[in-house]
């Protein structure tokens, strides 16, 4: 059985334009669709695992749906990736508590185990849909380097240079100040940039 | 946005990162979709829900007030003495409404006789008040 969904570019989302037409279900719909890849693959990012990524996706549509829908389209986006930003902050504050659990089990196995900084690192070796469809070397750093990349840092780069937000709006989205925003920002660009340099 | 903000390499990152979300695997995408219908779906039975549950609700609150009503109509109007406040306090305090006489009253045999000869005792209390006066 071969599956039927087309691969089609996702739709650009123009909130002055929605907001002269219908706002119902259906344009919350389409709104939804716009976002929904670029969401996945920040959560990809953020989790290094696609199922993880996906159920934190829905659930974000669940609570952008369930609060945020009646309110103006033009503040959806923000308020969309607010609701993901909050995810995933939650995601990150369970695998680390999970993590400090285990770290206490396995200092107790083996004591002379010092922490190895590429052990902590992102998984790698699964490219996911970058490197599968781009396959260069580019795209392979690109994706080591974001995932590498803490949270915050990685949420302001991506808020900001990939979904075009300005700063204000993305310190909406990350529930921070302006001045947080460009700071995370600075710094992830200076470590993307030590990344891929010979990429540039 | 302005994208001179940003340093060139900037770019390319942004194209490959519009690669990887344009070039998603069915499965992926089936699944988004999944999650946008039950997304949209939970929202419209919610709102629904709410209407139809807005004239229940309102009919409790109705009936309740009438309930409340009712019952201090039918409260026995209270006037109150100085000499029956001790009295009415320590009721009130016992949290009933009977005092501790009528409780005497129906707990005591002998009492219950005593209202069942009522008529007697008003011929008896009549025939006093005429040998007295």
């Amino acid at each position: 059985m071969t599956h039927t969904i087309a691969l089609s570019a996702p739709a650009i989302w123009n909130p002055a334009r929605v907001d002269a037409v219908h706002t119902g279900e259906r344009t919350l719909d389409q709104f939804l669709k716009s976002v929904e890849r670029r969401a996945l693959r920040m959560a990809e990012l953020a989790t290094c695992n696609r199922d993880e990524a996906l159920d934190l996706v829905q659930d974000a549509m669940f609570g952008f749906a369930r609060h945020y829908a009646a309110k103006p389209a033009a503040d959806w986006a923000p308020l969309f990736y607010r609701v993901l930003d909050s995810r995933l902050n939650d995601w990150h504050r369970r695998r680390n508590v999970r993590s400090r659990w285990l770290q206490v089990w396995t200092r107790a196995d083996d004591e002379d185990d010092e922490r190895d900084e590429i052990a902590q690192a992102p998984d790698t070796n699964d490219p996911g849909p970058l490197l599968r469809l781009a396959g260069t070397e580019a795209a392979q750093a690109l994706e080591a380097a974001l995932q590498r990349l803490p949270l915050r840092q990685r949420q302001a780069f991506l808020l900001r240079v990939w979904e075009g937000f300005d700063v204000a709006a993305t310190a909406s989205s990350m529930r921070c100040s302006e001045g947080s925003v460009k700071t995370h920002l600075s710094r992830a660009l200076a470590a993307l940039r030590r990344a891929l340099e010979d990429h540039a | 946005m302005n994208t001179n903000e940003f340093p060139g390499w900037t770019e390319r990152a942004r194209s490959l990162l519009d690669e990887s979300a344009r070039d998603l695997d069915a499965p992926a995408l089936a699944r988004l979709n999944r999650a946008r219908q039950a997304a949209l779906a939970q929202r419209a039975p919610r709102r629904r829900a709410g209407w139809l549950f807005m004239p229940a609700g309102l009919a409790g609150a109705c009936a309740l007030l009438l309930a409340v009503g009712v019952w201090q109509a039918r409260r026995p109007p209270s006037v109150a003495t100085p000499a029956a406040a001790p009295a009415q306090a320590a009721t009130a305090k016992a949290g009933s409404g009977l005092n501790a006489g009528d409780l005497d009253m129906i707990a005591s045999g002998d009492n219950l006789d005593m209202v069942q000869d009522l008529d007697f005792y008003a011929w008896l209390d009549a025939q006093d008040e005429d040998h007295n006066g």
